[in-house]
Formats: C-alpha cells, structure tokens, sequence
C-alpha cells in the first residue's frame, strides 16, 4: 500500500481536477473547516469530522427539483456535468451514507439525489488525525479509498477496484513496512471505547420496551428552544421542504432541508397537527432514529457522528438524552 | 406495508418529482368552497388508479399538494378531483378555467383493496371532505355492485349547505345499489334537512343491521370523528380486521421521502393513506 503526505495527497486531487467535481476538507480563513474546492483554502484532512455534515454533498440544503421554461414544459434538474469526488468521510459518516443510499433508493428512487450519488468517489478518513490527536475509528469499507493517519503520513487503502485504478497515479512512496503499521492501526481502531454505542443500544431498548415516559420526553422538550440545529447537522436527517420560486425569468421548483422540531412541520389544511407540542416533537427526534427506523429498517440510523451533541445550544442531543435514559430508566 | 402501483413517472424517465400536464376537462361548483374538477391525460389516456389513492396536483408558482382522486377507475377516459379552497394552491386550482393544463403526479399511496373486500357487506362512512376519496369506492361499487354484498352508506357533514356531492347523495339514495343514511350537526336557521338525521355522524350506527362476521367498514373524514367512530363499530361486534380507514396527513412529496407524513415507521403517502385499522392500532398518534 501507498503511504502518501498531505501535499502528495493534495497533487494528487487537483490532478483528478479535471474528470471529477472535487470536494476535500479545507480550512477557511477563518479557521472553520468545510468541503470545498482546493482552491477556497489549504487541504485540511486533519482535524476530525467536518462540521457540517458531509452527505450535504449528495442531498444540499437546497436542491433544484426541475425548471419550467416559458412555454411551460417541465424540464429535470440538469445532469452533473462531472462526478463528485469527495474527500473527509468518518466511518460514522460512511454509516450514515449507506443508510441515506437505502433511504433515497428504496420504494419510490430519488432520481434528484442519484443525479450526484451515482458514479461519485468517496474516500473516507481515519486514524491518528481527529480533534485533538483523537484516534478516528478505520472503516474498512463503505468507501472507494480510505485515508488511513499513521500520525505523520497517511496510508492509502483502496476498498474498490474503482479506488484501485484511482490510486495508481497518486505519486507516493510504497509503505514497505509489510503490513505491521496497518496492523497496529487496526488493533488501535478495534480498540476503542464502545461506551456510546452500548448506551445508546441499551437506550434504544428501553424507549422500544415503553419504559421510557412522557414525563421524560416534556422534561427535555421544555429544554429545546426549537432552532433546529440538531436536524441540519444529522448526516442521516433527510427531510425537506417543497416551494416555487423565480429565477433569472423562470420558474423553478426548489427542495430545503426541513426539521420536524418545527411547530408548522405537520399541521395539515384543517388545521389538526399531529405533533403540535413539543413534547411530541422531541419524542419523534429521537424515536424515530432508535425505534421508529429500527422497525422499518431492521437498525437505528443514528451512527453516532457526534454533531447533534456538538451543535445543540441546550445539551440535548442523542448522545446526552440517551445517557439520561439509561441514567434513569434501566 | 408500501404498495408502488405504476405512477405516471414511468412515462417521464423515472423523475419521480416531475409532474405531467394535463388538461381539465371541465368544472363544476359543489358548495361555495369546493369544485369538483375533471382531468384528462394527454392522448386519452388512464391514469391507472385504483379507488382511494391520491395524486399530486401542481400548479407553478403555487406549489403542489396532496388531493384524493375522487372517481373510479371504472368511468373511463378521466379522473376526477372534490377540491376544497384552503389556501395558496387550492386557491389558485379555483381560478382555472376548463381548457386550462395542471400539473399531475401519481397516482400515490394504497387503496381500498377490491379484492379483499370481495364478497364483503360493506359499510362506508364518510364525513365532510372525506366524500371525496370515499366518491371513488362509491362509484366502483355501483358499477360492479355484484363483486360485493349489502353496500351502505352513511354520510355527515356539518351543515345540509357543506354535504359534498349533492347530485351523487339523491342519486346513490335512489338507487336499489345502496342503503344510504345521512346526518348533519346542525341545521342553521332558515335551511332545511329532510334527507336524513340531525346529529353527529355516530348517530347513524347503531340502528344499523350487521351480519357482522361479513361485514367490512370503510372510514374517511376528519381526524375528530375517527375514535368516535371506531367506538360505535366495535360496540356492534366489528374487530379491527374489519375496519379500513384512509389517514390524511400532511405530504410533500407523495412517495415517502420528504418526511412530512411519518406516523412512527409508517409513511403515510407509501404505507397509507389507506389502513387495516389492525395495522395501526398500536401506534401512538395514527388515529
Ligand atoms: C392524502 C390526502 C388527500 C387529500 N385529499 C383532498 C381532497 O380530495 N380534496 C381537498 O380539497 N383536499 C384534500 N387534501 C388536503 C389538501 O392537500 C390541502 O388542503 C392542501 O394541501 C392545501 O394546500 P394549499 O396550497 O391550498 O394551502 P396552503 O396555503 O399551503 O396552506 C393552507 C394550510 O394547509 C396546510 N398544508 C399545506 N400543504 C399541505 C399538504 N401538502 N398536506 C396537508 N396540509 C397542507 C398548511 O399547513 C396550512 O395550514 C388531502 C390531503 C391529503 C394528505
Ligand atoms: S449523532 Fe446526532 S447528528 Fe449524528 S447521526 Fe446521530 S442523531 Fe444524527
Ligand atoms: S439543537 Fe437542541 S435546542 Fe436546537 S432544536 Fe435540536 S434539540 Fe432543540
Ligand atoms: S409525503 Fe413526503 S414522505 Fe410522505
């Protein structure tokens, strides 16, 4: 396997500039780190997961769902001119991914979604290069190539023969150590603590079992101020909004990210709303992750990212409720 | 679970958002608020329905919203949509004239299963805007009144001036097809009623005679009269693999994905809006 540096890494993406739409982890200048092009700022594939939550890349906050020219004809949003290739997936985040892939494809497939996930190339990011030296978990799949930190260079790992041929014109040296280093990183990735994945399983048991009360879910909700920051950020929140709006002289129907912790997410025409307190509303931003979707989903579909936790003005994200939950109800 | 009966969609490339225009054939009033409107397909085609499934209707600028298709599949050559003024959407669909093209997608979500309810005595209760997806198994069951046994109908709204369908209630009443009882709340001062009972829809249950291990019942109307309802079924001996309802929540997309219409792990617009009572009953918030 190749072990590459960041600036072999960079010379790398921008060569691949031309066949593929680049998206890597980037430092802003004001430190905030996005993915972008390499030319908003330096690569930064250190530093953990990216803020903002990197399916964004697949489903935008705002998607054009098609366009009416004059003559009144509907056309489909325009097909992506290159593939996306992108860069800064965590193994939380590949998790994430692969539920949104099933999400969008099953019943009914979002073509909008599969316009930009189809023939994209990911590669996800891992070991000695989170927050603060923090040890990334190795995925070991759900990605083309993966980005493996050995703390000074990062070993490449191509999971597909997509990712193979891909990294055959990466300029870097052979690792040569015969496999030890990669090893050891796997023996430190299967080593970390599993605390947040037991607690927040033993959470989803009691929620599933009725022990958990409506007491509870008032108790937290009249903790939540309702900005909706917690939605926005979820790799696996995929709910949108529809509305029309002109643009340069047309008409184009648009799609934006929408949040359930909204008053006005369900109120229907006659005015009854299914969930009209908040209660009902926090209740749902949790059930739905860790029961409503391991019922029609066979798993819960919070991967545990960690930016809800990260985001929530008020200490009330899954990885804090469901400590609560199991504090107080097993 | 979901059914996906072929949408329109498939004659747009698969952009399961993309509507097709098509034409409104013609308009008629049905009370102050609602307008009953006729589609037609482009090049007379079908849309393919089955009675109690919804379509997405769009007009540009206006947006898009769930209506149910109003008419059976049996009258051939167009669909047709009860359509009540609420807002922004609906408003604009009331401006448009005959001639005039909107925007289609589906036909979306389950439907009352013909083939389950073969052979079935059926009851049909509907109230207020309910009539309408409920108009679509009313007109399959009187053209092929054969597939099944008793067919009644109880029909409530809350004023004689809101009933839905005027023309269709004298017509089904007179017909030897069905039984029909219908109810008002209330008759404001200087109407009459003499069609039916003044009361809560409830009313119309119990003097009802039931062969109850053949008899289905059907539900749709406001969110309010369904536990009520439900009650005077069960008082009568009906269980809830005998009771269908159809759900309205509200929907974006139609085909399970923008997340407005989630009750727990059911999405209405996919696994609804039609339901086996039995299938829901645990749910917390369905009914
Ligand atoms: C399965 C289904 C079948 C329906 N069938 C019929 C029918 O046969 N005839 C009929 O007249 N109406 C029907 N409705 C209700 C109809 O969809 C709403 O009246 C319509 O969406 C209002 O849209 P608008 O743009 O006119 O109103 P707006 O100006 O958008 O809003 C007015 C109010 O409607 C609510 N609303 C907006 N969009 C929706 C939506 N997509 N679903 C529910 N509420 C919404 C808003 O929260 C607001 O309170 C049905 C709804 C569903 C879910
Ligand atoms: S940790 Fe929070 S943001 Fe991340 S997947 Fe779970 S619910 Fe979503
Ligand atoms: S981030 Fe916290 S306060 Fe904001 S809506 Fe979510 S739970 Fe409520
Ligand atoms: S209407 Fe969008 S998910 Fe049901």
């Amino acid at each position: 396997m190749k072990r590459a540096t960041t600036q072999e890494l960079k010379t790398f993406f921008e060569s691949l500039g031309t066949d593929y739409d680049l998206r890597a982890p980037v430092k802003l200048h004001d430190g905030t780190r996005v993915l972008g092009g390499l030319d908003e700022g330096p690569l930064a594939l250190e530093g953990g997961k990216i803020p903002q939550k990197p399916t964004s890349v697949f489903f935008p906050q705002f998607d054009e769902v098609f366009m009416v020219s004059k003559d009144g004809q509907f056309h489909a949003a325009e097909p992506v001119k290159k593939p996306i290739f992108v860069v800064g997936f965590t193994a939380q985040d590949l998790d994430c991914l692969e539920f949104i892939d099933k999400f969008f494809s099953e019943n009914y497939r979002d073509d909008i979604y599969f316009n930009k996930r189809d023939g994209a190339v990911l590669v996800g990011v891992s070991g000695k290069c989170g927050k603060d030296g923090e040890f990334l978990k190795i995925a070991g799949g759900k990605c083309d190539i993966e980005l493996i930190s050995d703390g000074e260079c990062f070993i490449v790992h191509p999971h597909t023969d997509k990712g193979k041929a891909l990294v055959e014109s990466l300029k870097a040296s052979e690792c040569g150590c015969g496999g030890v280093k990669m090893e050891t990183l796997k023996e430190e990735s299967d080593a970390l603590p599993k605390d947040d994945e037991e607690t927040i399983d033993k959470a989803s048991e009691l929620i599933r079992a009725g022990k958990v009360p409506d007491d509870f879910w008032n108790e937290i909700a009249t903790r939540c101020i309702a900005c909706t920051s917690c939605n926005l950020a979820c790799p696996t929140c995929t709910c949108f909004e529809v509305y029309d709006r002109e643009q340069d002289g047309k008409m184009v129907r648009q799609r934006i990210w929408d949040s359930c912790q909204l008053d006005g997410f369900m109120r229907e025409a006659s005015g009854h709303n299914p969930a009209g307190l908040q209660m009902q509303r926090t209740h749902r931003r949790i059930h739905h992750k860790l029961a409503a979707d391991v019922e029609r989903w066979g798993h819960r579909t919070c991967m545990l990212c960690g930016r809800c936790d990260d985001v929530c003005p008020t200490d009330i994200g899954i990885k804090s409720v469901c400590k609560e939950i199991v504090e107080r109800y097993s | 679970m979901s059914v996906m009966t072929k949408t329109i969609a498939e004659e747009t490339g698969g952009q399961i958002y993309q509507p097709l225009l098509c034409k409104i054939g013609s308009k008629r009033v049905l009370t102050p608020l609602e307008t009953l409107f006729r589609i037609e397909l482009p090049e007379g085609r079908e849309l393919g329905h089955r009675p109690g499934q919804f379509v997405q209707v769009s007009i540009l600028g206006y947006g898009e919203a769930p209506i149910s298709i109003s008419s059976s599949p049996t009258r051939k050559g167009y669909f047709e949509l009860g359509v009540r003024n609420a807002g922004t959407l609906t408003g604009a669909m009331h401006e448009l004239k005959e001639g005039d093209k909107i925007g289609i997608r589906g036909p979306f979500g389950t439907f009352f299963d013909a083939e389950k309810l073969a052979g079935k005595d059926l009851v049909l209760i509907a109230g207020g805007c309910g009539l309408a997806p409920m108009r679509s198994l009313i007109q399959y069951c009187e053209d092929r009144p054969s597939e099944f046994g008793k067919l009644t109908i109880l029909y409530g709204a809350k004023t004689p001036g809101d009933r839905l369908y005027k023309e269709d209630l004298v017509e089904w009443g007179n017909s030897n097809t069905f039984a029909c009882n219908y109810a008002v709340d209330g008759v404001p001062d200087g109407a009459c009623f003499d069609e039916g009972q003044v009361g809560l829809i409830t009313v119309l249950i119990p003097p009802l005679s039931l062969d109850v291990q053949n008899t289905v019942a059907v539900i749709v109307g406001p969110p309010v009269m369904y536990k009520f309802v439900i009650a005077e079924l069960k008082k009568k001996g009906l269980t809830e693999e005998q009771i269908v309802v159809s759900l309205e929540r509200y929907m974006k997309c139609g085909v399970g994905k923008c997340g407005h219409c989630a009750i727990e792990h059911l999405y209405c617009c996919i696994d609804g809006p039609v339901f086996w009572l039995n299938e829901i009953s645990g749910i917390r918030g369905a009914i």
